[in-house]
């Protein structure tokens, strides 16, 4: 029963963390806007979280940069299992226009395995929604270690 | 036999009512309400109300992790010292006069047990060998610091009206102030003690660690202070330690100020305390909650050692002078 409860639970309480690998701030912005009354993501138990420890879903926006690689690896091997990576924005899918510069590393799932992506240069604040919300399908099928 | 009906009871008080299930289904409820209100003063939808419940059984079924560094023991006991020091305040609550568990001095047990959870915070912060957890036990030790003085000043105030009546001395019990209230009238109905609840109200917050005064725990600047390295079971256990201490503050201004109320039935006392403590925390934590920012610590303490102390203290002047 308590299994079920946590099945349960797991999709409706989605605590979200955010990454920035060297974005230009456009997408963050707008994935704060979705915590406000215009958008609410709160209405689905979303929660902005201020430690990895303890997110489930991961959000990461920026062109991976040389910088923030192995900072960004050591944070996402912090989340404890079951987490989904989001990549938010065009950067780290494929680097948008920092694409061959000699400080980036992307794109990102180079590095690690990318559940969803939300295309866009911003994402527009319901794009991101959908995003989040896809990704809670996919959170119930990981169900992670126990 | 008499023995085992009254081990029973005391198993049934510990466990089920005033206890750990009811600490744990009103607690978590309370802080849904909580969140919802504040989401729809601020023309949000805001999460259902069983969201702390779903926020809790997904923590159960997430990873823990332990920091390599940290002291594990401690790390790991520090969230239930917590929770069951919060689980036993709820047993010294009145509910309008009916006690649980004795009766003689049970406002000091009570002072000593509510600095408690706050404590266990900062063992376990300070036991997982974060950076941030430190900054937050630090600042988590300034907040304690300066809600305790008005906090004992109020009980003070409140034990020397009541005593006086009695005995003449400052009393210590919730159930001689809740006898001196259903025969004199309510405490917040003499008008020398209405400071003393207003200060009482101020304290809430800080003793919850909701906004105005929740600098240690901090998620946007030192990513949740002493949770930092926290997850799975043991940050959802300090979560219910959080609730259920919203419940306690909610039910002890209950008890202090408006104890004799309710009907002689202590079926319907207990809906009638549970409908209280909401508004009690509606008025204190949810509307300012979501009104106002965070304040610094030094802020913090700056608040508590002038307004509250002040109004708990031209409480207890005004009491002594028998106003």
């Amino acid at each position: 029963m308590l299994d079920k409860l946590v099945e349960k639970s797991r999709i409706k309480s989605p605590w979200i963390y955010h990454i920035n690998t060297g974005s230009c701030n456009g997408c963050d912005i707008e994935l704060i806007a979705l915590l406000g009354p215009r958008y609410d993501v709160e209405r689905f138990g979303v929660k902005l979280t201020g430690t990895p420890k303890h997110a489930d879903i991961v959000l990461i926006t920026g062109p991976v940069t040389s910088q923030t690689k192995d900072r960004m690896l050591r944070v996402i091997s912090q989340i404890p299992d079951p987490k989904v990576i989001i990549s938010l924005g065009s950067c780290p899918m494929s680097c948008n226009v920092f694409k061959g510069s000699y400080s980036v590393e992307g794109p990102l799932d180079k590095w690690v395995h990318v559940d969803v992506a939300v295309p866009g240069c911003p994402p527009k604040p319901e794009a991101m929604i959908d995003g989040i919300i896809k990704s809670l399908e996919i959170l119930k099928e990981k169900r992670g270690l126990k | 036999m008499d023995i085992l009906i009254k081990l029973l009871l005391d198993a049934f008080y510990v466990l089920v009512f005033p206890g750990f299930l009811f600490c744990f289904f009103f607690g978590l409820l309370l802080s849904g309400i909580d969140r919802k209100l504040v989401a729809r003063m601020q023309r949000r939808i805001g999460p259902s109300i069983l969201q702390p419940f779903y926020d809790f059984f997904k923590l159960f079924g997430k990873d823990n992790i332990i920091p390599r560094q940290a002291s594990k023991i401690a790390f790991l006991m520090a969230p239930f010292l917590g929770l069951v020091s919060v689980v036993v305040i709820s047993l010294f609550i009145p509910v309008f006069g009916f006690t649980f568990v004795g009766n003689t001095a049970d406002i000091i047990v009570i002072l000593y047990l509510i600095t408690i959870p706050a404590l266990a915070l900062i063992i376990g912060g300070s036991s997982s060998s974060s950076p941030f957890a430190s900054v937050g036990i630090s600042r988590e030790m300034v907040t304690m610091l300066s809600y305790e003085l008005p906090l004992v000043l109020i009980f003070l105030a409140v034990g020397k009206k009541a005593g006086m009546a009695m005995n003449g001395n400052v009393t210590f019990s919730l159930a001689e102030i809740a006898k001196y209230q259903s025969t004199v009238g309510l405490m917040i109905s003499n008008w020398a003690l209405i400071p003393a609840a207003i200060a009482f109200l101020m304290i809430i917050p800080a003793e919850v660690g909701v906004v105005p005064f929740d600098v240690a725990e901090a998620e946007t600047e030192i990513c949740e202070g002493p949770l930092v390295e926290y997850s799975g079971i043991y940050l959802a256990l300090y979560k219910l330690t959080q609730s259920t201490k919203m419940i306690i503050m909610g039910s002890l201004f209950i008890a202090l100020f408006f104890g004799g109320a309710g009907f002689n039935n202590i079926f319907l006392n207990i809906p009638l305390l549970l409908i209280s403590v909401i508004l009690v925390i509606m008025v204190s934590v949810s509307f300012v909650r979501s009104i106002v920012g965070r304040i610094k610590v030094e802020q913090t303490l700056k608040f508590f050692w002038t307004v509250p102390t002040v109004l708990s203290l031209i409480s207890i002047i005004l009491v002594y002078l028998k106003f």
